[in-house]
């Protein structure tokens, strides 16, 4: 407790108010719920630390200039008014204190005053420019939207639809509307096909991107709870994320048949893609293993055969969809097939890795229930010597958090895994009833250092272990 | 929480080796395990003990700062206190810092360690501890005894004789001796490991050098006849009643080579080369791919070895094998196999984590039945004096 405190009247305290704010991504009232709820600053900075960029640089200095000049003035005030015996030198004292407190918050200032008279006003010009871009444009424009999965649906339409046509599309998870007219800068004007991703934070936005974007078929790739701290309920979210297929009239647009969530919103205008069927193709000979995907579609007498390096069953459908636009977009048989075959594993996206003989799916890039779930069907369904299952749970998962968290535990206790490891955190309880309620017979282990667990994995699994890592507890959860 | 020291180093040829078991392959998955309280006690090559935290810190050896850390740490005692107490003296107002041992996790190879002298010295104490048991550790590491015990269980070993470093003085009766035996021969030190002070001996005139050698390090030398068309393999085992064995691993040696100390923790397996990085992991073919009637065999020879020299908890048993006449032949065994041959356990399904948890439970299950055996006897004898 002491140390802690003494932590705070460090110049490392700056740092760690710095980390805080660029973990955050600058979000001022996510940065404020942050600090108002950390206990001990020390151990803050657990899984990264501050990245040195031109504005956390700035920022750094400014605050620590300022606890220094604080921390001056208020000794040299006690000083003095110790030397004239003056009794108002006692507030020198509250001065010298409250300098973490007064500078964790006036740090938000220039923030606050930049986005206002500088960086706002200068992304409604680069947003209303790239309206005009897009409308100008003559691609064909494909919006993808959902709570998860956006990025991976764009990832593999970019790489199949590249075998025909010259298409670009927002770079890594960029989806919000600056990222958009970013985006939209950087294009040559001679693309066939533009791919971008709609991020949604807070009601109105996919509305508001499709109002710029003006697509010409929308893919909705899931919904689970998620920035619900704007959007207060599922179906409110859910709602501005269909409000891409109202700006379509309900035309042409693709909807993830396996999301639990979109059931409700689907309208007899809207395709569906899943494990057994993609925009009126039929998906046959499904063999899913450790090195891939491999399938057949058919419709109307085309026949498209689709082997993978994704793994996993719940790749099929975006795997398939990506093919059939891919054929309504012109593309021959022999480009979609090798296009497929081309996508290679994302990053921390169940992406297969060696570890001395035992075979690691990193997937902690997944922080939704159906990804989860997923994950646990993946665990069940592959070969084995030794089943493992690590993960911390979710995050933001609003009001629903503790029944969520409770049936992913259930889904874990049917996963035939052989250990369980949860990072603790939270919402361990939850997933432990839910593990108890489902009668794991397994082992079950709580991880108390979930940085400590991942570093030395190696020291944990030997040849024939399946391991399948899902989600992180990023800092600004803890 | 209960607490295990891992005890390593010590007045060895192998006390380096000790030192990269202790900390890489015991002291770092016992600490992720989290199920124990890891006490690191080092014994230095003048056999003082240490005991400290910073003793885990393989930096501390590397960079040579272990001397200074030795100058200024104060040494510890033994407190036999119907079980083990390490005690050490604080610096201040003489105060002393006890720590009672639960479980004793030896981590030390060759002498004054693996031959059996800290496993006596632990029975004395009453402590759990990993690995062999004293009787085991010394017949196991002398070649000779070991040899001699295996026979008389029906295992067969290559024709061999030995003598003591003095007869070398007189060293007619020996040669003769060997005289009977078919070059090339191997001349061993009877006691160490590692492959320290082995030399090849293709003919008479290499052969007085070779003993000399091998008496530099030991008193007791073995000299045995090479196995032609051999494939060399050894087999990790753990178990105190019911046995596990791990894969039969064949290192990957050119023919006229031999493991030696500098093929197996320096030469990353090539003799002579220095391209291996991982000493004894990098070499080897896991499992060795022999007909599966040879490899059977070769098991259930390695796992006979253990049986008859009573091992227990973990050891390897290394074999010759003639490929062309599938005989199987004992070679020796290591009641403490360097870095536990984690790399082999690995592949055979077991993680570095359990390996030392699961031989930390066969220390405790070891010691609990021996509780079970009486060690008092009445008797009127006192009185008749």
């Amino acid at each position: 407790m002491l140390k802690s405190l003494v932590y705070m009247y460090r110049l490392r305290f700056a740092e760690t108010i710095i980390y805080m704010l660029q973990a955050t991504e600058y979000d001022v009232k996510a940065y404020l719920r942050w600090l108002w709820r950390v206990k001990d600053f020390e151990k803050v900075s657990y899984r990264r630390s501050l990245i040195k960029t031109r504005r956390s640089s700035m920022l750094l200095l400014a605050i620590k200039l300022g606890m220094l000049v604080q921390f001056a003035v208020a000794i040299a005030w006690a000083s003095l008014a110790i030397k004239n015996k003056e009794p108002a030198g006692i507030f020198a004292v509250d001065l010298f204190l409250s300098t973490p407190l007064v500078w964790s918050h006036l740090v938000v200032l220039p923030l606050v005053l930049a986005r206002w008279f500088w960086v706002q006003p200068l992304n409604r010009v680069d947003v209303g420019r790239s309206k005009k871009s897009f409308q100008k444009h003559r691609a064909i424009k494909i919006a993808v939207a959902g709570s998860y999965g956006k990025t991976t649906m764009k990832e593999i339409l970019l790489v199949v639809l590249a075998e025909g046509t010259k298409v670009a599309a927002t770079p890594a998870n960029k989806n919000v509307a600056i990222s958009h007219a970013q985006f939209a800068k950087q294009l040559e004007g001679d693309e066939d096909i533009l791919i971008v991703e709609f991020g949604e934070g807070a009601p109105g936005d996919v509305a508001g991107f499709a109002q710029t974007v003006k697509p010409d078929i929308g893919i909705i790739t899931g919904l689970a709870p998620a920035h619900l701290d704007k959007y207060k309920t599922l179906q409110r979210a859910g709602e501005d994320i269909f409000s891409l297929a109202q700006y379509l009239d309900d035309k042409n647009v693709y909807v993830n048949g396996e999301s639990e969530a979109l059931k409700s919103f689907i309208k007899p205008g809207h395709q569906l893609y899943d494990g057994r069927q993609a925009a009126g193709w039929a998906i046959k000979a499904v063999k899913s293993s450790i090195n891939g995907l491999s399938f057949e579609m058919t419709k109307d007498g085309k026949n498209l055969k689709i082997k993978s390096q994704l793994i996993g069953e719940h790749q099929i459908g975006p795997l398939a969809l990506a093919a059939a636009l891919a054929d309504k977009l012109g593309l021959t048989k022999e480009q979609i097939e090798k296009g497929i075959s081309k996508v290679e594993s994302f990053e921390h996206r169940m992406q297969p890795r060696q570890v001395d003989g035992a075979c690691i799916i990193d997937d902690t890039y997944n922080g939704n229930i159906d990804g989860m779930l997923a994950g646990l069907k993946l665990l069940k369904s592959l070969p084995a010597k030794r089943r493992i299952y690590v993960t911390p749970g979710l995050v933001d998962q609003g009001a629903e958090s503790a029944k969520i968290h409770r049936r992913l535990g259930e889904a874990i206790a049917g996963s035939d895994a052989d250990l369980v490891v949860l990072m603790k955190h939270s919402v361990t309880d939850d997933i432990v009833a839910g593990i108890k309620q489902g009668k794991f017979k397994g082992e079950l282990k709580i991880e108390e250092d979930p940085l400590n667990f991942y570093t030395n994995l190696d020291q944990f699994v030997a040849t024939g272990d399946l391991v399948v890592l899902q989600n992180d507890w990023p800092d600004n959860y803890n | 929480m209960r607490t295990v020291a891992i005890i390593f180093g010590g007045r060895s040829t192998e006390h380096d080796v000790s030192i990269i078991t202790a900390i890489a392959s015991v002291i770092k998955p016992l600490e992720l395990a989290k199920q124990y309280k890891v006490e690191a006690v080092y014994i230095a090559k003048d056999g003082s003990w240490y005991w400290d935290d910073k003793l885990k810190d393989i930096q501390l050896y590397q960079s040579g700062e272990i001397d200074e850390f030795m100058r200024r740490a104060a040494k510890v005692h033994l407190l036999f206190d119907n079980g083990l107490t390490l005690v050490k003296s604080s610096q201040f107002a003489g105060r002393k810092m006890y720590k009672k041992i639960d479980i004793v996790f030896p981590a030390m190879h060759g002498t004054h360690g693996e031959d059996g002298e800290l496993m006596g010295l632990l029975e004395m104490a009453n402590v759990p501890y990993v690995g062999c048991d004293f009787r085991a550790s010394t017949v196991a590491m002398d070649k000779v005894l070991a040899k001699q015990v295996t026979q008389a269980s029906g295992i067969k070993s290559p024709s061999y004789i030995w003598f003591r470093s003095d007869q070398l003085s007189k060293p007619n009766e020996p040669l003769n001796r060997i005289k009977d035996l078919k070059y090339p021969l191997f001349v061993k030190p009877a006691h160490l490991g590692s492959s320290i002070g082995i030399s090849r001996v293709e003919k008479e005139s290499e052969l007085m050098n070779a003993l000399e050698v091998a008496v530099h390090y030991d008193d007791k030398v073995i000299i045995e006849e090479a196995v032609p068309n051999l494939i060399e393999v050894t087999l990790p085992i753990m178990g105190n009643d019911e046995l596990r064995p791990a894969l039969l691993e064949h290192p990957l040696t050119k023919p006229k080579d031999f493991f030696d100390f500098d093929t197996k923790y320096i030469g990353g397996g090539k003799k002579g080369g220095s391209k291996g990085k991982k000493g004894a992991q990098g070499y080897s073919e896991i499992p060795a791919k022999l007909p599966k009637e040879l490899y059977d065999k070769a098991e259930k020879t390695a796992l006979d070895v253990y049986r008859a020299l009573g091992c227990s908890g973990i050891a390897r048993v290394d074999l010759l094998i003639d490929n062309k006449a599938g005989e199987v032949y004992f070679n020796e065994v290591n009641p403490l196999p360097g870095g536990l041959y984690a790399h082999n356990w690995r592949k055979a399904g077991v993680s570095n984590v359990d390996l030392v948890t699961k031989l930390v439970t066969l220390a405790e299950q070891k010691w609990q039945a021996k509780q079970k055996l009486t060690t008092s006897f009445s008797t009127s004898y006192l009185k008749q004096f």
